[in-house]
């Protein structure tokens, strides 16, 4: 009957959600657990951190530097007349250091890193190497995942500061050269109603997401199956995964923390 | 190198870049600047917005920033603000809250006086002044305004329009433009005789010899000098004349005696009491004076 079929469905997918949630908590554990090993995740962790951090430099300053100009250009010829000038620093600055700093350079650490993350891990999934650490008495998960994870914590925060800084001093300068904005009425409306809390809010986004980036992407690379394909299916699925989780994460923390922005 | 001491370094610049970006920058954009400054203190009643990171302005110009708000049960706030060191704040300043742009931000401004030598010293504190009136009052006022418009208009119509006023109105301005017509009328009339008389005159004017009246002229202003210069001479004889009588009134003179001695009057009547006698008996007897013998 339809209603037999339908309510088996969904039961099926139910199970498979909670299945999934499941499987994703008992990693989450294992990496807890990869803690109290240092020895293991600590030296692996400095080389992640230079891969993740260090090494999306350029690309985080590309990104940073056309978003700050374009967001800047588009919000001056938008004003209505009669607006002061000093309107345009401020909203910059609340665009980038809220939203569009953190956000952007979450999904294009996301396509650079992630992906990364995932081919490497699945890589060597597919390959038993894994499977080689575990009977070398190696927890793989403090090996693999563990560093990655602390290095996606770590500097994901460090790059979107980066990021934020680049795309205002790019607002500033597209601002000065290309509009009738002067530095007295950008600098004004950068500094109105500003907040440390909004740079925190803008860090916590970034840990969020880091921390997301990290995990999403270890884990689907962790259990990959099926060889060449699999590791390519695992590679998009992360990606995918991990995109839309940054963008719930961006939903959760502005709803939480949105209310605490202006003092 | 190794590779490993090579990324621990990169490593270790990135976060310390970071963090330096992210204190230097907050602090900057929240202060205005990277020195701590002196405090100032200021004193608000409640309710004036102000909160902590506000721009400082002293004459328009950003000095420092709010550095805390106490909140003071005697209906206060204890305003403790931040300046930068290389500006001190004038003796007899005073500091108000005014509003900061159209988004509802508050700054506090420092409003120097002219003449006042010396400098508020760190740590005190700068007495409030008035504040000129934010938005919420103008926004009151303009209220006030509506409503009393609202309230002349009504009255404006039950006074026009309800009680037949604007009829009245009307009727008037109908009498007043039939009153300009006729005025029009009688100044049309006015102006046709103005034009007639004033054609006479030129003709009268012109049929004036010209000649005539030159030598007229010239007679005039030949009899003016004659009549200058008799005029003058009347005066010199007026002064003459003058003098003459002043010797005669108030001189020594026998004719000054005569006219103010009565004695000699007296003298005079009896001189000629006695030449009429004299006179008379000569007439009568003429050989008693006059003998003329010849030979």
């Amino acid at each position: 009957m339809p209603l037999t079929a339908s309510v088996r469905l969904a039961s099926r997918r139910i199970r498979g959600i909670l299945t999934a949630v499941g499987k994703r908590g008992y990693f989450a554990r294992d990496i807890a657990r990869g803690v109290r090993d240092p020895a293991t995740w600590m030296p692996e962790t400095i080389r992640q951190m230079r891969t993740i951090g260090v090494d999306s430099i350029p690309l985080t300053v590309i990104v940073a530097g056309f978003l700050g100009g374009v967001t800047a250009f588009q919000t001056r010829y938008q004003l209505f007349p009669g607006v002061q000038l000093s309107v345009v620093g401020l909203i910059a600055r609340q665009s980038i250091v809220l939203e569009l700093g953190p956000l952007l350079t979450g999904l294009v650490l996301t396509g650079r890193v992630g992906a990364r993350m995932t081919a490497e891990i699945g890589t060597m999934r597919v390959t038993e190497q894994i499977d080689a650490l575990e009977t070398l008495s190696f927890d793989p998960v403090a090996y693999l995942a563990l560093p990655r994870f602390l290095a996606g914590i770590v500097m994901l925060p460090a790059l979107t500061i980066l990021a934020n800084a680049t795309a205002i001093l790019s607002a500033w300068a597209t601002l000065v050269l290309a509009t009738d904005v002067r530095t007295d009425d950008f600098v004004s409306g950068l500094r109105l109603a500003f907040t440390a809390f909004q740079v925190v809010y803008s860090l916590i986004k970034a840990f969020c997401f880091g921390a997301a980036i990290a995990f999403v992407c270890s884990y689907e690379g962790y259990v990959t199956e099926a060889g060449a394909e699999g590791v390519g299916r695992s590679t998009a699925l992360a990606v995918v995964i991990a995109s839309v989780s940054i963008l719930v994460l961006d939903a959760i923390v502005a709803a939480v923390f949105a209310p605490f922005i202006q003092a | 190198m190794t590779t490993k001491r090579r990324d621990e370094l990169l490593v270790g610049l990135l976060l310390i870049t970071a963090i330096a970006l992210a204190l230097g920058g907050t602090i900057w954009i929240a202060r205005g600047g990277l020195s701590s400054g002196y405090p100032l203190y200021a004193r608000f009643p409640w309710g004036v917005g102000v909160k902590p990171g506000q721009p400082v302005m002293l004459a328009g110009v950003q000095v420092g920033f709010v550095d805390h708000v106490d909140l003071i049960p005697d209906g206060t706030l204890g305003i403790a603000m931040r300046v930068q060191d290389r500006y001190r704040v004038p003796a007899g300043t005073t500091a108000t809250v005014e509003a900061n742009g159209i988004f509802g931000d508050m700054l506090v401004a420092l409003r120097p006086v002219q003449g006042i030598t010396g400098t508020i010293p760190p740590g005190d504190t700068v007495p409030a002044g008035t504040a000129s009136p934010g938005m919420a009052v103008l926004l009151g006022k303009g209220d006030s305004i509506a409503s009393n418009v609202t309230a002349l208009t009504a009255e404006l119509r039950t006074k026009f329009v309800d009680d037949g006023g604007m009829r009245d109105v009307r009727r008037a301005i109908g009498d007043v433009t039939k009153l300009l017509a006729q005025l029009s009328a009688v100044t049309a009339e006015q102006s046709k005789q103005l034009t007639a008389t004033q054609q006479q005159l030129r003709k009268t004017l012109s049929s004036v010899d010209s000649a005539a009246v030159d030598s007229t002229i010239a007679s005039l202003q030949a009899a003016t000098r004659e009549f200058a210069a008799l005029a003058k001479e009347l005066q010199t004889t007026n002064s003459k004349v003058q003098g003459v009588v002043d010797k005669v009134a108030n001189g020594p003179g026998t004719a000054g005696r005569f006219m103010n001695d009565p004695a000699v009057y007296a003298r005079v009547d009896t001189l000629l009491a006695r030449l009429d006698s004299l006179v008379i008996d000569l007439q009568k007897n003429p050989r008693k004076y006059i003998n003329l013998k010849i030979f």
